[in-house]
């Protein structure tokens, strides 16, 4: 299992020369001109593989894709909405929209997952806006809540993580950058907060809340490229 | 833009946090530099991966046959066939229908986005207007403030004028009144009796005189001219004649310039006058006489 995660993120943490330039160690090229044949991380080219099959209208590819994804789809938007019910509906209609908009994944713009996630946790967080429960879940949610603490003392918090390699590399990852980037990046993940929001629940200035997210973001890249 | 603000924005928009003003920069800047979609996606897969962190949750088995007899009723609806057909020309109605929410949600958005900006627009110009208007009444304040000073100022000074004014009426009132006093004790002009004396002398018919006589004061004057210069031993003697004495009142001695014949007397007669009849002078001893005895000079009428 670590080799599949090492695989899956292999495409794209390759970040040489952050400082003098954007230049990529490798090309990722768009997935309707270009094959994923020139991918190495073979987790990530058979998910890009699925979700062509996907657009060409093959429903078995959708059920795979489901199988692959639906876990932490599901935990995510869970976790976003603290409700099974929704969290259903949610992944339900995400993989609708990935059934309907296949075609129109584009691999430069990141992994297959990373696709089908922001679908998933754009709908969460639009629900979890509408449904206008966002003060009350910030009244409500601590940070430990946030299913990253390693102290977390959430509902089968633990027993979930080791019960994935990916979950427990991820996790590693996360627990090496240091706390205050891991508290930007938890509440920038799950709470569905605004950066000047998250700002004021840490009361922090905006612009340290931003390096925070960018330093915690590109460390946490690099810790799971490190950990390959 | 250097490499930390890029990654910046490439960091917010994997967590989907870039506000407007940051979208629209963070698109500019792709459209700049095409390496950096490549950091933007490196970056959202890596916050991807923060799903796996989240508590693990199982979807119940039920969702998975929920989604695929969804699909299976879509694609057996509409879908296939347009896939398999001409996916390229012919949108599947869900995907029309998206299209079409997304267009109006855009025109409903650009149109409440105009009249946000119009009504912000608006706003400004009204407080402009009410910080305009606010330094003109501060302004006109201030100004009525220091116009009233000067008018209390000014009807002080009035005040002061129109007393001193009083003062001095009044000290021309008290004088009028003095005036009138005097005049009323001086007597008028019209009760003044003046008279010309005429020449009786043969040797003289040039000389004259002439008598103001003041009723009130009990007083006159008496002028001559050419009479003929007096002996050492005489006098000339003023006579007023009144008809409630016997004979003329005796009005006082006098001499003239031997030269000239001029002469002047202020006279007080020695009994009170009431009226004066005429006024005469004769030539008497030095000293005057009590009735006259000598010869008439001069008369009036």
């Amino acid at each position: 299992m670590p080799l599949l995660l090492s695989t899956h993120l292999s495409g794209y943490i390759l970040w040489t020369n952050r400082v003098h330039g954007f230049e990529p160690a490798r090309t990722i090229r768009r997935m309707k001109t270009e094959p994923t044949a020139d991918l190495s991380d073979a987790r990530h080219a058979a998910d890009a593989r699925l979700l062509g099959l996907v657009a060409a209208g093959d429903s078995a590819a959708l059920g795979e894709l489901y199988d692959r994804f639906s876990r932490p789809l599901y935990a995510t938007a869970l976790r976003i909405l603290n409700d099974p019910g929704e969290a259903q509906d949610i992944v339900h209609d995400a993989f609708v929209a990935v059934w309907e908009k296949a075609a129109s994944f584009e691999t430069a713009r990141g992994t297959a997952f990373s696709w089908v996630l922001t679908l998933t946790r754009n709908r969460a967080i639009d629900r979890l806006r509408s449904r206008r429960r966002r003060h009350e879940l910030l009244e409500t949610s601590a940070l430990s809540d946030l299913g990253l603490d390693e102290n977390s003392s959430g509902p089968g918090a633990d027993s979930a993580a080791s019960s994935s390699d990916q979950a427990t590399t991820l996790r590693a990852a996360v627990a090496a950058l240091p706390a205050d980037q891991q508290r930007a990046l938890k509440l920038a993940f799950f709470s569905g907060l605004t950066q000047e929001e998250i700002a004021a629940r840490l009361e922090t200035p905006l612009g340290t809340i931003k390096a925070r997210i960018r330093r915690g973001l590109l460390k946490l890249r690099d810790q799971l490229a490190n950990r390959l | 833009m250097n490499a930390e603000r890029h990654e910046d924005l490439a960091a917010l928009a994997a967590l989907d946090l870039l506000n407007p003003a940051e979208q629209a920069e963070f698109t500019a800047a792709l459209a700049q530099h095409p390496e950096l979609a490549t950091l933007a996606g490196s970056l959202r897969s890596t916050a991807a991966e923060l799903a796996h962190a989240a508590p693990a949750a199982e979807p119940p088995a039920a969702l998975k046959i929920r989604l695929l007899k969804t699909i299976a009723g879509d694609a057996s609806a509409a879908r296939a066939p347009i896939v398999t057909a001409s996916r390229s020309t012919i949108l599947p109605f869900p995907t029309w229908i998206g299209f079409a929410t997304a267009a109006c949600f855009a025109c409903l958005a650009a149109y409440f986005a105009q009249a946000y900006f119009n009504q912000s627009a608006l706003n400004s110009a009204f407080r402009d207007q009410q910080s305009l208007a606010d330094l003109s009444l501060r302004s006109t304040k201030n100004q009525l403030a220091a116009e009233r000073l000067i008018a209390q100022r000014e009807l002080a000074d009035a005040a002061k004028r129109a007393s001193d004014s009083a003062a001095l009426v009044t000290t021309l009132e008290s004088r009028l009144a003095e005036t009138k006093q005097q005049l009323i004790t001086q007597g008028t002009l019209a009760d003044y009796k003046i008279a010309t004396l005429a020449s009786l002398l043969g040797n003289s018919p040039q000389a004259v005189a002439v008598a103001v006589w003041n009723p009130s004061s009990q007083e006159g004057v008496l002028t001559v001219q050419k009479l003929p210069a007096l002996a050492a031993d005489k006098d000339y003697q003023l006579w007023v004649v009144d008809p409630q004495y016997s004979i003329p009142v005796d009005g006082g001695v006098f001499k003239v310039d031997p030269t000239t014949g001029e002469g002047r007397l202020i006279f007080h007669p020695n009994r009170p006058v009431q009226t004066v009849a005429k006024f005469a002078v004769s030539l008497e001893r030095k000293g005057g006489v009590p009735k006259a005895e000598g010869p008439m000079v001069l008369i009036g009428p």
